[in-house]
């Protein structure tokens, strides 16, 4: 499949301190890629770099088979983790200029997004009289008004309530089906593990997995049980790692243990109310690989 | 349409409905007009409301006057006048044509009504002194000179203006100019910081490239100030149209010449960008907006430093400070629009304060550029100097 993005070893730094060192990853066309990893990592620089808005030290990015280029701009769509908007502008007019700016007449895809997104009764009210919640919705509209071909999202998650995050998630679904490209950026992991086909999660600058989530997954083993129970749980014999969260836990098995055994274990202790034997998820993936380095 | 257009026309429409814009636009001249039309309101009052009528004590029986009322007894003209049927009256001593004495009597004190009545007064004793001269002598001996003032040199005769407008009309001129430079420099930094502080200068980013950026900035403001220059003029030309008496004194001398006008536009494009690409560096580097117009006065200080030399400048317009201060970028519109219009200032000196100005102007949009580019995003960090250095050396 033809790549929508190439990026070959990446390194930028600042005041002599490597935010991004020697990153290479590829995006094709039509997939949705999951950009992963802690606060801090580096991810925001790498999008920044990926739109030009600050320069690499070294390495190459081309982008819809071109060099970046202000016309290519034109043909992606940026939500910024840091958000923003003019205060004082309507809906309307904030729409109308940042899709005038990709040059685009934008008043009637605008409406249609609004509609779609359950904001269009808003459309004359200024930015500052909108909720955060409205405020991010607008701006992931702002991101899309103009149907680029690339759409870069940086945490389109972070704090939207769960009716609007399944709102987001839905328009992102959907827009993969039109065939879009979708760089998704975020460090809540186990929301890209359900979305993306393949991620690059990067650790302190550096690029630590690339590849198919299944095929990172089953790399790791199928040594994972998802429990959910009601009572107090221990430490059981066999049980390598535990990540309790109350009535939810992961547990990692160590290597050559039996399932059933540590089955017949908790019910002793336990009520167990499900057990599935799974690949670890990719937080636990992830922590493994930083405790690992 | 290229992008830079689209934020020129964006940054115009947003800021000319700015509260800001409109009070410096409006307000400012208001402002003006309101204190001088006061002033000259207050002087008006006294003389044209009531008519003075004023009586007379002749001791020396050289004195005659249809205008005023002749008393022969001083005792019937203090009564009159505290019976309010005369206003003022005044007695001419004995020896008045030795001393000059006159001793003026009124019902109240009026400084201004003083000098109406002096006015009245002297007439009467000259009409009557020159009683035997011709109507002509009389004239001359009550306005004596009518001066009109000359500079003679190799090209020949050039009328000057004299007295009030040399000081006021190059001053008024220049302030308005600065004014509309300051502001929509100013307007450049907040709208900067603005963007940077709402972190919608990312989003931007993502469309546009920094220098368009930049440009349409500089260019719808730049736009936005000269739309002010123009509201300035409209003014100032209703004011000539409408032509109240009271200033008239004024506006019989003021000569706004075409030339002096299209200089005057060149040197406030160029003036603008100069400072237009320092508020944008300054606005790249500034965390707050705070911040970033403490960094901003500096400039502005340094450019109204013809302001405060403006007497200097304007009695020494040839000499060598003034020169200097017109060739230094930052302070050569200003200085320039003062001399040229009260004097003849040498083609070539006007050549090289434009060229150092274009330079410059070139110069300081070059660098901020770099620095935009380098520390637009660096979000609560301000680049130290060398850091700057570094920013603007690279790319």
């Amino acid at each position: 499949m033809e790549n929508a993005v190439c990026v070959l070893n990446l390194s930028k730094s600042f005041n002599g301190q490597n935010v991004v060192r020697d990153i290479s990853f590829d995006i094709s066309k039509g997939e949705i890629f999951g950009l992963i990893g802690p606060n801090g990592a580096g991810k925001t620089t790498i999008i920044r770099m990926l739109l030009d808005i600050i320069r690499p030290d070294s390495g190459e990015i081309r982008i819809l088979d071109d060099r970046l280029s202000e016309e290519i701009k034109d043909q992606i769509g940026y939500l910024p983790e840091e958000r923003g908007l003019y205060k004082k502008l309507t809906v309307f007019e904030t729409l109308a200029y940042l899709g005038a700016l990709k040059e685009i007449d934008s008043k009637k895809r605008a409406a249609f997004l609004l509609q779609k997104m359950g904001m269009l009764q808003h459309k004359d009210k200024k930015i500052s009289e909108l909720s955060k919640g409205m405020q991010q919705k607008i701006q992931i509209i702002a991101a899309i008004i103009h149907d680029p071909d690339f759409i870069i999202l940086d945490e389109p998650f972070s704090g939207l309530d769960p009716v609007n995050m399944k709102l987001v998630k839905d328009l992102i679904m959907e827009l993969g089906k039109e065939g879009k490209t979708i760089l998704i950026s975020t460090h809540m992991m186990d929301q890209v593990e359900r979305m993306c086909s393949r991620i690059f999660m990067i650790h302190k600058g550096e690029g630590v997995l690339y590849g198919k989530i299944d095929e990172i997954k089953s790399r790791y083993g199928k040594n994972t049980v998802l429990l959910e129970f009601e009572g107090e749980l221990k430490n059981i014999q066999g049980v390598k790692k535990m990540n309790n969260s109350g009535n939810y836990a992961e547990l990692i098995l160590e290597p050559g243990a039996d399932p059933t055994e540590v089955l017949k274990k908790l019910a002793e202790m336990v009520r167990v109310s499900k057990f599935e034997l799974s690949m670890p998820s990719l937080n636990e993936i992830f922590i493994q690989v930083v405790e690992g380095t | 349409m290229s992008k830079w257009r689209i934020i020129a026309k964006h940054e115009y429409l947003t800021n000319i409905k700015r509260k800001e814009f409109l009070f410096v636009t409006f307000g400012v001249p208001l402002f003006i007009i309101a204190i001088m039309g006061l002033s000259f309101l207050l002087i008006g009052i006294g003389g044209h409301n009531e008519e003075n009528k004023i009586g007379y004590v002749d001791n020396t029986g050289l004195f005659d006057s249809s205008n005023l009322t002749k008393y022969t007894d001083e005792d019937l003209a203090r009564k009159d006048l505290l019976d309010n049927k005369i206003t003022n009256y005044f007695v001419i001593p004995e020896n008045y044509t030795a001393t000059g004495k006159i001793i003026i009597y009124s019902s109240k004190k009026n400084f201004a009504d003083n000098m109406k009545i002096e006015d009245q007064i002297r007439n009467f004793l000259l009409d009557n002194l020159l009683k035997n001269e011709t109507s002509d002598i009389i004239q001359r001996v009550k306005k004596p000179i009518d001066p009109e003032y000359f500079t003679l040199n190799e090209k020949g005769l050039k009328s000057e203006d004299s007295g009030f407008t040399i000081i006021l009309l190059p001053l008024v001129f220049s302030m308005l100019f600065s004014i509309s430079i300051f502001a929509s420099s100013g307007f450049l930094l907040q709208s900067v910081i603005e963007e940077k502080e709402n972190r919608i200068m990312e989003v931007i980013l993502s469309s546009v490239s920094h220098k368009d950026l930049l440009t349409g900035k500089i260019i719808g403001l730049g736009a936005l100030g000269l739309t002010q220059v123009f509201i300035y003029l409209t003014i100032a030309a209703v004011i000539l149209l409408i032509n109240p008496l009271a200033l008239n004194l004024i506006i019989s001398q003021i000569h706004i010449s075409i030339p002096l006008l299209a200089a005057g536009i060149i040197y406030f494009i160029l003036g603008y960008i100069v400072f237009a690409g320092i508020m944008a560096g300054v606005g790249a580097i500034a965390t707050t907006s705070r911040e970033g117009q403490q960094i901003a006065v500096i400039f502005s200080l340094t450019g109204s430093f013809p302001f405060m030399f403006s007497q200097f400048i304007i009695t020494n317009p040839n000499e060598i400070f003034a020169k200097a201060l017109s060739i230094f970028p930052l302070t050569s519109p200003i200085t320039m629009i003062m001399r040229l219009s009260i004097t003849d200032v040498p083609l070539y000196e006007i050549i090289v304060s434009i060229i150092v100005l274009v330079f410059s102007a070139y110069l300081t949009i070059e660098i901020s550029v770099r620095i935009f580019r380098a520390s637009l995003l660096m979000y609560g960090k301000k680049p130290t100097i060398k850091e700057l250095i570094k920013y603007v050396r690279q790319s």
